[in-house]
């Protein structure tokens, strides 16, 4: 227990993962299990830092290791040990590490954990019960394993980006890792499953989890269709198949800066109605064609323009309030600032604060689910790059102090 | 390797009475092995009516056969007392109910957490609603997009010219779902701890709200607000691009210090002659201190954009990923199906579906290697009416 410890449910009590996995997704996963009591170790290295370290953003001017507030994002709730895996007693240092976890996590290039002895095969040797999950692009196996990439672009392999842009133009995808918050739950929910087995029957695995499998599970019926029709899904706009009015527009400024919209989306014909009357369309009302989903969808410009010129005269609140007032989908489309003061994530006390001694005090995500009996409570703040390194050495591994002052010397911990 | 038959989570049963909101939770834990038994209203769940239908007719959705892949179905009028009765005697049975009604919507019926606690404490009760249970937008009406935009990911995507986009697909929906399963599966586990269930509150804009990356940071830390730049990585206040044309579609290429020099020898060893300084593009990093300017960037896009535009994805793909450079095909879903990676890990399944006969499905979207996954068609409209009904009367559950 640390001073930032306070009292809560811990889910995961004697739970405890050792953690090689780096970026976004693994540790992602392994921070929701922290949120719950797991105790998680990054196993980290300075020689070879996670990207994230040198991300931002960070506090002015600092530019060490532990200033990253995107680091921290993901990393909460965990303890940090500095390994150098690339030296010839890290690993060895690693395997007494990993004899003393439930699960492995990682998510290096497919071939690395095996070259540094502690692929599965090797890691049951250690633990026979040990769960391990591997969290690559495209897998272990297969002919593009080895093929590298990131969020950002893993998402246009996965099917993501190729349906999210303007029908006229190229696709844009999301902008942001998007496939990241996919794999992440995939990993979580592929480790609680194996503990769980593992609970009732003493056999732990191994997972291959291929982000790019993972991620087109959020594709819909895309993929079979495509599979069996061979028809294949466009990129819509914002519009929809089934409903219109459907889209995001534009509002009148609200002096908050930046431009601003709102999305509309009528998803039935008493909505439809209801939008007609507030917007004092009598031709709406009484046009045959209108009054179901399929005349409006062959409507839609005709219809969406009417609604900009509504909306360009009202600003984004005001929108909201008159539609949401008759129970008509709507919502600002919001930006950055709009999430971080947002009222209902500030009701569900949602930007959990933090305080850092090197990044001071921000706030970040929390679950995106709230649970009745066992709330977790507030995680310990993000680790510096080998915080636990003699709480690891000593309490986990067994060194002793002289032994782990020789790897400190050696540049193992490093 | 010792392999049980058994599936990893196959000692537990699930109730399903959501929405589209929440097919992908409980879609998922079917596979991982859960009796799945999806609740529907007299007619049929509305996203069986749902397209792309297979055939002409509107009776062969292959969305209910993807969203609901491997559940049984049972259907009950939630308007009658007697199929809420029904409902109650099923939740004692059950391990996880998923519900996606309005807050308070299922307790006015009798049916909500408070309601089943006492006859089921052993019941994950998994409510999954736009806002939440509770707060000044939990009444809110809302939709997919309502819930893409509620929480910020529509503000990073998009031309900058045009509206905010959301995915054509049903992403908000969708991750919510991902979010809900870890959430039972974490309240699975303290079940284990405290011997009850409880109620689990899962909110669609919170879950989106946990895709911004790092651009909610950069607003608290330093005041800014990122906003959408087209196919490109909005960082911060300077965007970065990843989207290029090529000769059959398109390709995803962002210029990382780590893939340049590879570019370089990519670039020569198909003839190209690239022009820019291999050496010194190493050493530009896409965010922080020490940025190239606009002019020297676009020259450096464009000779990429001459190289790309004469060659196709997947070939760019191939040869672009064997000389080391991060680049990836937009793919369509077509190119999905046809992926030779997904090809060689099996990832494509054959299943007969009662009503739509043979289908290729997406099969397991984790490979583990102890506890298999479960890979079944989707349920008729009330296929296993009989066995439930008649089962849940007589079973006395023991609990976990």
């Amino acid at each position: 227990m640390t001073s930032n410890d306070v009292p809560g449910a811990h889910v995961f009590d004697g739970v405890r993962i050792a953690d090689f996995a780096w970026v976004g997704v693994g540790p992602n996963a392994t921070m929701q299990m922290a949120f719950h009591g797991a105790e998680v170790i990054r196993v980290e290295s300075s020689h070879r830092p996670d990207t994230f370290r040198n991300g931002g953003p960070r506090p002015p001017g600092v530019n060490d290791l532990d200033a990253s507030a995107y680091f921290a994002k993901f990393n909460r709730g965990k303890r940090s040990v500095a390994i150098n895996l690339a030296h010839p007693r890290g690993a060895e240092v690693a395997k007494r590490l990993v004899a003393s976890a439930d699960v492995v996590t990682e998510s290096f290039a497919p071939g690395f954990m095996h070259r540094i002895g502690l692929s599965y095969e090797e890691v049951r040797k250690i633990k026979p019960d040990v769960i391990m999950c591997s969290m690559s692009m495209e897998g272990q196996t297969g002919p593009h394993a080895k093929f590298r990439g990131f969020g950002l672009t893993l998402q246009a392999t996965a099917g993501i980006t190729g349906v999210t842009g303007w029908p006229d133009r190229s696709p844009v995808g999301t902008g942001v890792a998007y496939t990241d918050w996919v794999a992440t739950h995939l990993g979580i929910i592929g480790i609680l499953s194996a503990l769980d087995h593992r609970r009732r029957t003493g056999e732990g695995q191994y997972i291959d989890l291929s982000q790019f499998e993972a991620s087109t599970l959020v594709l819909d019926a895309g993929v079979i269709d495509a599979a069996n029709t061979g028809r294949v899904a466009r990129p819509l706009g914002n519009r929809d198949l089934r409903h219109a009015p459907h889209g995001v527009y534009p509002c009148a400024d609200d002096h908050t800066g930046g431009d601003r919209w709102v999305a509309i989306a009528v998803t039935n014909d008493d909505q439809w109605r209801r939008l007609a009357l507030l917007l004092d369309r009598q031709d709406w009302l009484e046009s045959d064609e209108l009054c179901d989903a399929a005349g409006r969808l062959a409507a839609q410009d005709a219809l969406d323009a009417g609604i900009s010129r509504w909306t360009r005269t009202q600003t984004v609140g005001e929108v909201e309030q008159i539609l949401q007032a008759v129970g008509i989908p709507a919502h600002r489309a919001s930006n950055v600032r709009d999430a971080h003061e947002d009222p209902q994530l500030a009701h569900r006390n949602h930007w959990w604060t933090s305080d850092h001694p090197v990044i001071g005090e921000m706030s970040y995500e929390s679950p995106a689910w709230r649970l009745s009996d066992t709330p977790p409570p507030m995680p310990r703040r993000s680790p510096l790059l080998g915080e636990d390194s003699e709480y690891v050495y000593r309490k986990l591994c067994g060194y002793s102090e002289e032994e782990f002052q020789q790897l400190i010397v050696e540049g193992v911990v490093e | 390797m010792s392999q049980t038959t058994q599936a990893a989570l196959s000692p537990y049963r699930a109730l399903d009475l959501t929405s589209e909101i929440g097919s992908l939770s409980t879609m998922l834990l079917a596979g991982l092995g859960v009796d799945v038994i999806r609740v529907e209203p007299p007619g049929g769940h509305p996203s069986r009516k749902r397209g792309p239908m297979l055939r002409e007719d509107q009776d062969s959705s292959l969305y209910w056969a993807q969203m609901n892949a491997g559940k049984r179905s049972v259907t009950l009028d939630l308007a009658d007392e007697a199929d809420r009765e029904r409902l109650r005697t099923l939740s004692e049975t059950a391990d996880f109910l998923f519900e996606s009604d309005a807050p308070g919507a299922m307790a006015a019926r009798g049916i909500g957490h408070r309601d089943l606690r006492e006859r089921a404490p052993q019941l994950i009760y998994v409510s999954i609603t736009p806002f939440g249970q509770t707060g000044p937008k939990s009444m809110w009406a809302a939709s997919d997009l309502i819930g893409h935009v509620s929480g910020g990911l529509s503000s990073l995507v998009g031309d900058p010219d045009r509206a905010p986009l959301r995915p054509s697909v049903e992403q908000a929906y969708n991750i919510t779902a991902l979010n809900a399963g870890s959430a039972a599966l974490i309240a699975l586990h303290a079940r284990h701890l405290t011997g009850r269930g409880q109620h689990v509150d899962v909110s669609m804009q919170a879950a989106m709200a946990n895709t911004l990356g790092n651009a909610r940071l950069y607003y608290e830390m330093d005041g800014i607000v990122t906003e959408r730049a087209g196919g490109a990585r909005a960082f911060a206040d300077r965007a970065t691009r990843i989207i290029y044309s090529c000769a059959d579609g398109y390709v995803a290429f962002v210029r990382i210090p780590a893939s340049m020099k590879a570019l370089h020898r990519w670039m020569t060893a198909e003839g190209a002659h690239p022009r820019f300084d291999a050496e010194k593009w190493a050493g530009i990093s896409i965010a922080g201190n020490n940025l190239p300017s606009d002019d020297e960037v676009a020259e450096l896009e464009s000779e990429i954009e001459e190289f790309f535009a004469a060659r196709g994805a997947q070939s760019l793909y191939e040869s672009g990923q064997h000389h080391g450079v991060m680049i990836c095909p937009v793919n369509t879903m077509q190119d999905i199906v046809d992926s030779p990676q997904l090809a060689a890990r099996g990832f494509f399944d054959k299943v007969v579906d009662p009503e739509l006969g043979s289908l290729t499905v997406p099969g397991a979207p984790l490979k583990m290697s102890a506890t298999p996954w479960r890979t079944r068609p989707a349920p008729t409209l009330t296929q296993h009416q009989n066995e439930i009904l008649t089962a849940a009367a007589t079973d006395i559950r023991d609990g976990d």
